[in-house]
C-alpha cells in the first residue's frame, strides 16, 4: 500500500490497484476531485485548475479537460463508469479551493477557489450525485492522498499531520 | 500546447538584458535597505510551461514564502517571488543583520520584512523593463504567503491558465559576503505586449 501516483495540474488517475496512493499535493485554489465505488474499488482523482473551460487554446485538445472542473467531472464519471463504477454508488470528496491572495484590492478579482468550488457543487447537482464530504475554502493549502485499498481519503495542511476526510 | 505568441532566441536574449539590469538594480535597492553591500550573480532566463512550475521549484508539498505583485500599465502581468522556507529565514537574517539561523519562524515583521523586499526586487525590475522599453509599468503592493509550493503556485497557474501557457522564469542569486540565498521569480507578462514593446524599443 504504498504506490503513489502524483497528479499535477490538469493530471487525472483512476486505479482498481490497492497498492495504489492517488496524491494531489500543494492544492491552493485547485481542487482534487475524487470518486470512489467502494464495492468495485474503481478509484479516481484528479487535480482541477480552474472552474470551466471557455475558448482557450486548448479548446481541441482532450488531455485538457480535466484543467477544468467542469468537464474534468464529465471526463471521469464516465471514465470511472467505463472501468466498472456504479454511478449510484460513487463517493465524491472535494479537496482545495483556497482563496491563496488575501492582499487589499486582489482578493475579489482573483478568487478562482471559491469560483472552483462552486463550479464543482453545481455540477456534481445537475449529475444527481451527493458530495460526501468537502475540505474547501480558507486560505490555506492542502495535500489530498485517496488510498485505493480501503477508499480511504486524507487531507494534510502545513504544519499539521494528516488527516481523514 | 502552443504559445499564442512564440518566444524566439532573439527575444528572450533581448528580454536577458534586459532582466540583468533589472537584477543588478534590485540588488541595489536591496543594499539601500539593509545598508550593506548585497550583490548578485547574473540571473537566468528560461521560458517553461505553466503546468511545470510546481516541479521546477521543489515539490510541491515543500513549505515555501511567495511575494507577489502584479503590475499594470502599457504592460500588464504578474510576478511571484519564490522562496524556500528555509532560505527565506536566511534571507530574513540577511535583511535584519542577525546571525545565521538567528530567525526561527515568520512573524509579522519578518513577513512585512519579506514584503518590502519583494516589493522592491520587483519594482526596480519593473523599472528596468519600464526603462528599456519606454513604457509605462506601475506595480501593486506585495501580498506575502507562507504555504505549500503547489498551493502558492496556484495563485499564478489559475490567473494565467488558458490564456498564456508558457511563463518567465529569472533565476538569481543574492548575496551577502559568504552568504547567498538563491530566488526565483516567475514573470507573467503579457506576451503580446511585451512582444509588440521591445521590437518596437531601440534594444
Amino acid at each position: 500500500m504504498n504506490n503513489p501516483i502524483s497528479l499535477g495540474l490538469g493530471e487525472q488517475a483512476i486505479s482498481r490497484n490497492p497498492e495504489d496512493i492517488l496524491v494531489a499535493y500543494g492544492l491552493g485554489s485547485c481542487l482534487g476531485i475524487s470518486m470512489i465505488d467502494p464495492i468495485t474499488r474503481v478509484t479516481g482523482l484528479f487535480h482541477a485548475v480552474l472552474p470551466e473551460r471557455t475558448n482557450g487554446s486548448d479548446m481541441n485538445d482532450p488531455t485538457a479537460a480535466f484543467k477544468y472542473v467542469d468537464c474534468g467531472i464529465e471526463n471521469m464519471l464516465a471514465a470511472m463508469v467505463k472501468e466498472g463504477a456504479n454511478k449510484g454508488r460513487l463517493i465524491v470528496r472535494v479537496v482545495g479551493g483556497a482563496n491563496m491572495l488575501i492582499a487589499p484590492g486582489m482578493t475579489s478579482t482573483f478568487d478562482i477557489g471559491t469560483r472552483n468550488i462552486e463550479k464543482a457543487r453545481v455540477k456534481f447537482q445537475q449529475l444527481n450525485i451527493k458530495v460526501a464530504a468537502e475540505a474547501v475554502g480558507g486560505h490555506i493549502g492542502r495535500t489530498v492522498r485517496v488510498y485505493v485499498a480501503d477508499s480511504r481519503v486524507t487531507v494534510k495542511v502545513i504544519g499539521d499531520k494528516e488527516k481523514e476526510l | 500546447m502552443q504559445t499564442t505568441i512564440p518566444f524566439d532566441q532573439d527575444l528572450l536574449d533581448k528580454l536577458s538584458a534586459i532582466a540583468s539590469e533589472g537584477i543588478k538594480n534590485a540588488a541595489a535597492g536591496f543594499s539601500g535597505m539593509v545598508g550593506r553591500k548585497i550583490e548578485v550573480d547574473s540571473p537566468t532566463l528560461e521560458i517553461i510551461p505553466l503546468l511545470t512550475i510546481p516541479k521546477v521549484v521543489g515539490g510541491p508539498e515543500d513549505d515555501a514564502v511567495g511575494v507577489y505583485l502584479r503590475f499594470e500599465g502599457d504592460m500588464v502581468g504578474q510576478i511571484m517571488m519564490i522562496i524556500p522556507y528555509q532560505k527565506a529565514l536566511e534571507l530574513v537574517d540577511m535583511l535584519m543583520g542577525l546571525d545565521k539561523g538567528a530567525t526561527k519562524t515568520l512573524g509579522t515583521l519578518e513577513r512585512s520584512a519579506l514584503g518590502e523586499l519583494g516589493n522592491l526586487c520587483g519594482s526596480f525590475f519593473l523599472n528596468s523593463i519600464a526603462k528599456s522599453v519606454n513604457a509605462d509599468i506601475r506595480p501593486s503592493p506585495p501580498a506575502v504567503m507562507v504555504d505549500m509550493v503547489g498551493a502558492i503556485l496556484d495563485i499564478v497557474v489559475a490567473t494565467v491558465g488558458g490564456i498564456s501557457e508558457h511563463v518567465l522564469l529569472v533565476h538569481a542569486n543574492l548575496m551577502d559576503g559568504t552568504r547567498f540565498v538563491e530566488t526565483d521569480f516567475w514573470v507573467l507578462p503579457d506576451m503580446k505586449a511585451l512582444h509588440g514593446l521591445i521590437n518596437n524599443s531601440s534594444i
